[in-house]
């Protein structure tokens, strides 16, 4: 029979890569846990919304759910970036969900996206970001001059440790960094590095992460979301939960296959950061909060959390 | 809920009968899409027009056509693009079509360049279609020529469908694109033979240039040769800005404006009504170009929406076919899926179903992405619907037609037919050359 | 529209017939000319597009100081002779159609076939239209830019989006009239030479 509602959701992964998976997974269960009663279609990479346009996509309903991320959407939701991580940032789990569920950084971004007509559902814990170069890095100095492809936040970051950022479009990077338009190039995490074959072209992995973990929403269109009954509202809710522990347990096993896949193909990490150079690192990264607080009402909100918890 | 059968036969029926009537392509498509949609699925459906319109004008990728066409006008206008053909026909001496083989030459380096269809065929469209019809050769003789010519952009390295394909397959750009090598190699020694011995049947097709009465001077000659050279050299300074790591295929096309403006002041015909001229020609045809996507996209992010991956998903499931049939079903829908979507879509949309499929009967992943490749090749330009289509009638002067165009195809989709089931008959076409190079 | 149909039936006293048709002679001539105007205006972007790339290579490979400004600069002016063209493209019939049929036709049903082929393209700008507006509020409402580390605004380019769908509208409708006047009379509406005067220019 029918369903009583029938749900779009898109994501950014291809159909069939592993994240994509996942996200198709979600989609099963909340059909199975409603008992078909929300009937979710998965949309994938290039199916019919572009991937800068998820975010649009949902507030305006074309599709009723997305799993974005807010690096893309830096332009309307500025506070996503700060969600997302800023460089520096920590890598634990467990201190991530705690900022979020116990630290106050729930109920802030419920209101910054709920201004902009959207249901903020769990926070999903992503691997870090790093950064691929063609040429070894021995110190930080090696990053002065070197021009890396690498969108806001991170181009901000690399900035402060003296390189050049670059703004390229994704399917230009692999035969930029093979002519030498640019020396490296950041991936949103090393599944990313992978996919885009980067290895082949570039060799030396920088040690540091230029974010720890990366946390993304999953978000409902507010409409939408108003006409589940509460019933079905905890369905959605309890589900996405489920997955954002799937996803985070999955997403290290994936993380970890493919850098043994890239080290299968040669990539070499670059040798092991001396202590100045990490604190150099953690300085680049701080002297953005500043900057993201003064940009944003709800992104200050969130710096302030943060700035009390360092104290 | 109507079914997605249902909706693209809909959807087809109103292509052919808005095409019929002569209706703009791009806003036909638009129209379409909104006028079904709203039926079908409500005004919410509206919201694809925004998402749509900043995906492809904030495209980088798609910066290229502006920008090569332009370099194009720029080219013909100063009448550096008819000292290149010049040029070239003096080195490949008094063979007839010797005008249409240099468009293949050419092609295949601005193929090089770029890594997208539209600029291949709007450069070279713009720089060689006039020279060879006032030379008085056939029409779709010319025409073809363009538009298979024009092809080779994602066939000749970089290929932005390719690293699309390796991307959503997790498969080696480098092996996709050393792997298309031979099969290029082998589509433009097709097109070759095929300008070379169809001229030889049917010498009405090429006309040989007239002896002139008056013999050149020495000087003369020496000028042609001077131009031609410097001309052609444009082209390897901007192959050669890329090899080079100085910009990326998309920028090429702005090395390429810039040097062809010094190459104009270098000839003494810079005039700056000239610039004016090639930028109002180029701009009526970025905008030409531009508002077909734009509908195209809006058209087929709609259809997608409403599932139609779903079910070419579910078409290829469980099919109980022998491998090599499964190839040829796959090639067959992929060749259907071009008569109304495009290209980067046909490959978002269908690597990803078709590829583990093939894998898992025991394919090599870059053969079966080169052929998906040579199979996007021949969608795009064939009717109704195809991008290769739609620019070479942008580009194309008023006397030319649709139906000259369809009709010039043929030849041009049955060579790149035969290349693509060679390369489906022999795989090592494709795999040995990235196994020689990259394993050893 | 609709009621310039009803005015040709109408019993109306022949002054008054002439004196509507010629303010709506007027109204298409006008429209003729903005967007001509405006058509040709846009394409002195097209070198300055060409430019702006060209530095952005320049200053990352000789100063090797990527600029923070060029990609969104050169996207923007991207859009811009993309959009703002549709509506000049329009009036010089240099959109794209499949003409096999089209061209086998006399000019007659051909305006007839043009009454169907815009209200199908209208159909698509009103909506265009009417979506850009709404972005443009968004736009500004949240201080929507773009997501590079340089972050300019967008609602400009909504606004662009707004004119370009409104000239395209108006072009259009300027086009359906002119179609419609010669399916009904078998006479042109406008003067001849609004057309291709840029041709071999
Ligand atoms: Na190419
Ligand atoms: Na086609």
């Amino acid at each position: 029979h029918a369903a009583d509602h029938n749900w779009r959701f898109a994501n950014l992964y291809s159909r069939g890569s592993a994240f994509g998976a996942v996200y198709e997974s979600l989609a099963k269960n909340i059909e199975t846990m409603s008992n078909g009663r929300i009937k979710v279609q998965v949309l994938y990479a290039g199916e019919g919304v572009g991937s800068t346009g998820i975010f649009g996509a949902v507030k305006t309903g074309l599709v009723t759910m997305g799993a974005t991320f807010q690096s893309l959407n830096a332009g309307e939701l500025p506070a996503g970036l700060v969600e997302i991580g800023l460089p520096g940032g920590t890598s634990d789990a467990t201190e991530l969900t705690t900022l979020f569920n116990e630290k106050g950084w729930a109920p802030i971004l419920k209101r910054a996206y709920g201004e902009q007509g959207l249901v903020w559902l769990d926070p999903y814990i992503q691997p870090a970001v790093y950064v691929i170069t063609k040429k070894e890095i021995k110190s930080i100095d090696d990053f002065k001059g070197l021009k890396i492809r690498a969108p806001g936040a991170y181009g901000k970051f690399l900035r402060n440790l003296g390189a050049s950022p670059v703004s390229l479009a994704w399917g230009e990077i692999y035969t930029s960094l093979s002519t030498g338009v640019i020396d490296g190039s950041i991936g949103s995490n090393m599944i990313d590095h992978r996919d885009g074959n980067h290895v082949e072209v570039a060799k030396y992995m920088y040690k540091l992460p230029l974010a720890g973990a990366q946390v993304l929403p999953i978000i409902v269109n507010r409409n939408a979301w108003n006409k589940l009954t509460p019933d079905l509202q905890a369905i959605v809710q309890a589900a996405t939960t489920v997955h954002a522990q799937a996803q985070l347990t999955k997403s290290k096993l994936w993380e970890s296959e493919a850098v043994k896949e890239m080290q299968a193909k040669g990539l070499k990490w670059s040798p092991e950061p001396s202590a100045a150079d990490k604190a150099a690192w953690t300085a680049a990264g701080s002297k953005l909060w500043d900057e993201y607080a003064a940009a944003d009402k709800y992104s200050k909100e969130l710096i302030d959390v943060l700035r009390k918890e360092a104290n | 809920m109507m079914s997605i059968e249902l909706l693209t036969g809909i959807l087809f029926v109103c292509i052919i009968v808005s095409f019929a009537l002569g209706a703009p392509v791009g806003m036909a498509l638009g129209g379409i899409a909104m006028g079904v949609g709203y039926i079908t699925w409500g005004d919410a459906l509206f919201n694809v027009i925004p998402t749509t319109l900043e995906a492809t004008h904030f495209s980088f990728i798609l910066l290229a056509i502006p920008l090569y066409i332009y370099m194009g006008q720029l080219l013909t206008r100063s009448g550096i693009g008819d000292a290149m053909f010049a040029a070239s026909q003096m080195l490949i001496g008094r063979v007839r079509g010797s005008l249409a083989i240099s468009v293949i030459v050419v092609c295949s380096m601005i193929g090089a360049m770029v890594g997208i269809i539209g600029a291949g065929i709007m450069t070279s469209g713009s720089i060689a279609l006039r020279p060879m019809l006032e030379r008085g050769y056939d029409k779709r003789l010319a025409l073809g020529v363009i538009m298979a010519g024009g092809g080779l952009g994602i066939l000749i390295p970089p290929s932005i469908p390719m690293i699309m394909f390796a991307s959503s397959t997790q498969n080696s750009v480098g092996r996709m694109f050393i792997g298309a090598l031979i099969p290029a190699l082998i589509t433009i020694v097709l097109l070759i033979a095929y300008v070379v011995i169809s001229c030889k049947l049917n010498p009405n097709r090429a006309p040989m240039d007239k002896i002139p009465e008056v013999q050149p001077t020495v000087k003369e000659k020496f000028m042609t040769a001077r131009d031609g050279l410097l001309s052609l050299m444009l082209i390897v300074a901007v192959l050669g800005s890329i090899i080079m790591g100085i910009a990326t295929p998309t920028e090429s096309g702005a090395i390429g404006v810039v040097g062809a403006i010094i190459l104009a002041i270098l000839f003494k015909r810079f005039k700056p009504r000239m610039v004016q001229k090639a930028g109002m020609q180029a701009a009526l045809l970025v905008s030409v170009a531009m508002w077909i996507i734009v509908g195209a996209s809006v058209f087929s992010n709609f259809h997608l929406l409403m599932g139609v991956q779903n079910m070419v998903a579910g078409f290829t499931q469980d099919l109980g076919l022998p491998p090599i049939m499964v190839i040829i079903l796959f090639q067959v829908i992929m060749l259907l899926l071009g008569f109304i979507i495009d290209e980067f879509i046909i490959v978002l949309m269908c690597a990803p179903i078709f590829t583990p499929i093939a894998v898992s009967l025991g394919y090599d992943p870059i053969w079966f992405g080169i052929l998906m490749i040579l199979n996007i090749e021949i969608a795009v330009q064939t009717p109704p619907y195809g991008f290769a289509l739609f620019y070479l009638k942008g580009i194309a002067p008023p006397g030319i037609t649709m139906l000259d165009i369809y009709k010039s195809i043929l030849p041009f989709v049955l060579l790149k037919l035969c290349v693509l089931i060679v390369v489906m008959m022999f795989p090592e076409l494709v795999t040995w050359l990235p196994n020689y190079i990259m394993d050893s | 529209m609709t009621a310039f149909i009803f005015i040709c039936f109408l019993p109306l006293p022949h002054r008054y017939k002439t004196m509507i048709m010629t303010a709506i002679r007027r109204y298409c001539l006008s429209v003729h000319a903005v967007v001509a105007f405006i058509g040709k205006s846009v394409s002195y972007l097209m070198p300055i597009l060409a430019f702006v790339v060209a530095f952005e290579v320049f200053s990352r490979y000789i100063l090797n100081k990527p600029t923070i400004w060029a990609y969104d600069t050169s996207l923007f002016m991207f859009g811009y002779i993309a959009a703002l063209g549709g509506a000049y493209a329009q009036q010089q019939r240099a959109h794209i159609n499949v003409d096999i049929l089209y061209n086998k036709v006399s000019a007659r049903t051909k305006s007839i076939f043009n009454l169907f082929s815009f209200a199908l393209a209208m159909l698509f700008m009103v909506i265009v239209c009417k979506m850009s507006i709404g972005k443009f509020e968004e736009a500004l409402e949240f201080n929507y830019r773009r997501q590079s580390e340089w972050g300019p605004h967008v609602h400009h380019y909504w606004l662009m989006m707004t004119i370009a769908s409104g000239l395209l509208i108006l072009q259009l409708s300027s086009d359906w009239i002119e179609s419609i006047y010669h399916a009904i009379t078998g006479k042109p509406f406008l003067p001849d030479d609004i057309r291709h005067q840029e041709e071999n220019a």
